[in-house]
């Protein structure tokens, strides 16, 4: 259970459980209550808050920090669990007394966390068409999604991302004092699963043993799953819900640099703190940046094309891949020397091994898997129509595992009926480890539309199981060249069928292709580490 | 330090490989990698690579089909940029590199660029003929303001084109523009690749950068020349020079390049059956636009 951090003084409570846990939230409801008083605090410095604590239905997000939680007036769906008594102890303006009188805030923590079912995420006439088609016709569906991204894509990539001015001055000008404990501002795009997520809690988990406060902003709507995380136990998190009105984010910015001695920010995918560095650039010349990029994303460029725009602020590009230092030194003209690639090879193999590969027997039946979130960008139900081509050409018996979960789940399940794979496919849940499907794998299928370099591919290579995936993001850099297929629909489906069976008739080949794949991995492992890089980093931060 | 792999791409020509392979190896600024493609050459040139194989750096690409210069000059830019280089040099496999050719093209290209201020695509060498003399089918095509860096006391011209007989290009050039035409085979394909990458600024050639092309004889390519043996060579050049002048330049260019190989061929008094033959692989060039492939990521 998480205590109030040292910025706020407790004065009453009821229902929250804050001093023994006896209350009407949950840890997870109960730290993103202390998100929202860390914003309010930071943003206010000395004020005394009155909180209404409100709950949600199942699936609501919640409201922390925007313009809603002045008002003293909520919907009829919202119950009160909780209210809150808290004054802000951050000391900004010397010698100034904050005006007197209580603040009363209505903070709404939303719903248990839901998977949002796809079905519901396209609203309106045309949301009907479009799930209607996905859901009959996933394939030709997806043919015209890949068309389009062809078609942008192109467009997109001949312009260069404009770049925003430097800022000239080499000192801000001084309003405040600062604290004395050193910290780092983190920026993440929010607290869920998700590859760039894992590793921003491990870089807030190096912040303190470096001897940092962590201050984590996220600024998506988000219920925050990954909120109780013992990463960020002692870190200051301040969950942004929208819109926080302008005074509100300097003020917030401002109680930041002024309750803390910052040393330095780190980027984990978040737009809001991003757009938000010029200005601290020109407050804190002397503050250092650093953002790390995970994927390119087709269409829009992301957070990398924000990366690019926002160039002249940041000290350091941080990529995970040699893809993204080459989009960015290549193809946007970033200066090499800001652009440091360090990767997150094996972040997630600990404990994966290959005994199970190996002992495996030749004669039962050959085992074709996908492991990842059901969801548009991981294309399921191409994963389905390449086991139905499969099922009907195999020369030997054989059978497929997918394992998963998400929004598209609806439709997996519909699709594994409609082309009879029932009694050949297995469906498993989150409550498996990934471990025991690799180790009953003889071949994982990535049929993504989009990576950056996909974690499971190096779990995979742990395992001793090679991998047929899309020719996306920097899979290349793991993936035996002939193992890399088409990103569009139907030739994903006849190539990675051929190579698959190709694997089935030939073991000699099908080991081939994963010495190739263990080669690469082995000359990927040895780039420079991630890990070691921001430890390096943090490091030089706290002289 | 930034990384080097030089490429040379090797087709039936066993005698001169070694002596190619050698000066790339005894380099004084040696290359991280030497990556050798072989385009499947039938005359016994896997025995020579045999004796290369293992050595440290060196990297062979064994082709299964003969892929043309063009298809050779793809496949091993692609390898050195898989590899990580952060340069690639490139060249025939009948060149031979003065043994400080590569360090004054990395200097000469560093130097060119702090003066002009921006990144420049490729750095060329000067090519000799194996008698000392310049090799008249390696010329460099020079800008209009090519005497700028000699100005400031620099041996480097400005170029906007040159052949694949010494290039280094840095890595940023492949990513942004892709790898040569493989389409192309043969012919015009360096020209068309260098000028491509020109796009992003001028070229340079290092004049201290020296390498000797040990061709047969030293002359440079004219339609004037064509006979029933050269006839293929030169029908890929017209077919690729058309493309190009059409798909990437304009009308007007392609037209004046019909009128020079017309000219060319007229003053050459090459038989009409042979013209005849070139005509048809220019109209074939004006369906003909092939696209850059890009280079993948790896390390």
């Amino acid at each position: 259970m998480d205590k109030l951090p040292e910025i706020v003084e407790l004065l009453d409570e009821s229902g929250i459980g804050l001093a023994d846990g006896e209350g009407l939230l949950d840890e997870r409801e109960r730290r993103i209550l202390i998100g929202a008083v860390n914003f309010h605090a930071l943003a206010r410095p000395g004020r005394t808050f009155r909180i209404t604590v409100l709950r949600g239905p199942r699936g609501t997000m919640p409201s922390l920090t925007d313009d809603r939680t002045r008002h003293i007036e909520w919907g009829d769906d919202r119950e009160v669990v909780g209210s809150l008594v808290v004054r802000s102890t951050v000391q900004t303006t010397s010698g100034t007394n904050p005006p007197e009188g209580l603040v009363d805030l209505a903070v709404d923590l939303g719903g248990e966390p839901e998977v949002a079912s796809a079905y519901h995420q396209l609203p309106g006439l045309m949301g009907k068409v479009r799930r209607s088609v996905r859901f009959f016709a996933p394939v030709q569906f997806d043919v015209l999604r890949q068309y389009r991204t062809d078609v942008t894509e192109k467009r997109y990539r001949k312009r260069e991302v404009p770049k925003k001015a430097p800022v000239r001055i080499t000192r801000g000008t001084t309003a405040t004092g600062h604290g004395a404990t050193p910290a780092i501002i983190f920026g993440i795009h929010w607290l869920e699963l998700g590859g760039a997520e894992r590793f921003a809690l491990e870089t807030v988990q190096l912040a303190k043993e470096a001897g940092f406060t962590p201050i984590v902003i996220t600024d998506r709507p988000s219920t925050h799953p990954w909120i109780t995380r013992p990463e960020l136990d002692g870190a200051i998190v301040v969950p942004l819900t929208h819109p926080v009105s302008p005074e509100q984010e300097s003020a917030f910015l401002n109680g930041v640099l002024s309750a803390y001695d910052v040393r330095g920010v780190h980027l984990h995918h978040s737009t809001w703190l991003a757009q938000r560095l010029p200005w601290l650039k020109s407050i804190r010349p002397d503050l250092p940046v650093i953002d790390s990029l995970h994927i390119l994303e087709w269409r829009t460029g992301g957070f990398v094309d924000i990366s690019v725009r926002m160039t002249n602020v940041i000290d350091h590009h941080h990529v995970i891949s040699p893809m993204l230092r080459d989009y960015l030194v290549g193809k946007q003209g970033v200066d090499p020397a800001k652009v440091e690639l360090a990767t997150l090879a094996n972040l997630t193999t600990k404990g994966i091994g290959q005994a199970a590969a190996k002992a495996k027997s030749d004669d039962g039946p050959f085992t074709v898997a996908f492991v990842g979130r059901f969801t548009q960008q991981k294309r399921p139900y191409l994963f389905l129509q390449l086991a139905a081509s499969l099922k009907g050409s195999a020369s030997r018996e054989i059978r497929f595992i997918v394992h998963g979960d998400g929004e598209l789940a609806g439709e997996v399940h519909g699709l594994v009926s409609r082309l009879g794979l029932s009694d050949v496919l297995e469906l498993r849940g989150s409550d498996k480890p990934v471990a025991k499907t690799l180790a009953d794998a003889d071949v994982l299928v990535i049929s993504s539309d989009n990576e950056g370099l996909t974690l499971t591919s190096f779990e995979a290579t742990a395992a001793g199981v090679p991998v047929v995936s899309t020719d996306v993001g920097s899979q290349a850099s793991l993936v035996a060249e002939d193992l890399l297929v088409p990103r569009h629909p139907y030739p994903f489906i006849s190539t990675a069928a051929e190579r698959i069976r190709t694997m089935i008739n030939s073991p000699e080949q099908r080991k081939t292709w994963l010495d190739e794949q263990a080669g690469k991995a082995a000359a990927f492992a040895k780039l420079p580490d991630a890990r070691t890089w921001v430890r390096d980093t943090y490091e030089g931060w706290l002289k | 330090m930034s990384t080097v792999a030089a490429v040379v791409v090797t087709y039936n020509r066993k005698d001169k490989l070694p002596k190619v392979l050698d000066h790339v190896l005894a380099q004084s600024r040696k290359p991280e990698w030497l990556v050798i493609v072989d385009n499947a050459s039938t005359d016994g040139t896997d025995e020579v690579l045999k004796r290369y194989e293992g050595l440290d750096g060196v990297v062979i690409v064994r082709l299964t089909e003969n892929t043309g210069g063009a298809g050779g000059f793809a496949t091993g830019m692609n390898k050195g940029y898989e590899l990580g280089a952060d340069f690639v040099w490139i060249m025939d496999d009948d060149c031979y590199a003065n043994s400080d050719a590569l360090e004054e093209l990395v200097n000469g290209l560093a130097k060119a660029e702090a003066e002009m201020g921006m990144q420049l695509p490729f750095a060329c060498s000067l090519v000799r003929w194996v008698d000392g003399s310049i090799c008249e089918m390696n010329n460099p095509v020079t800008t209009w303001d090519w005497g700028r860096l000699i100005a400031k006391g620099q041996e480097n011209v400005l170029v906007q084109h040159c052949s694949f007989v010494s290039v280094l290009f840095p890595r940023w050039a492949l990513t942004k523009h892709g790898l040569p035409l493989r389409e192309y085979f043969i012919w015009f394909d360096d020209q068309e690749y260098t000028l491509r990458v020109n796009k992003s600024g001028p070229g340079v050639q290092v004049l201290r950068s020296v390498v000797v092309h040990d061709l047969g004889v030293n002359r440079g390519v004219n339609f004037s020349d064509v006979n029933a043996s050269n006839l293929w060579k030169f029908e890929y050049g017209a077919r690729n020079e058309a493309s190009y002048r059409l798909h990437h330049e304009n009308p007007v260019a392609f037209a004046k390049f019909v009128v020079r190989v017309h000219q060319g061929l007229k003053g050459g008094r090459v038989p009409w059956g042979l013209r005849l033959k070139l005509f048809r692989k220019i109209v074939e060039g004006v369906k003909f636009n092939p696209k850059p492939e890009m280079p993948r990521s790896v390390l």
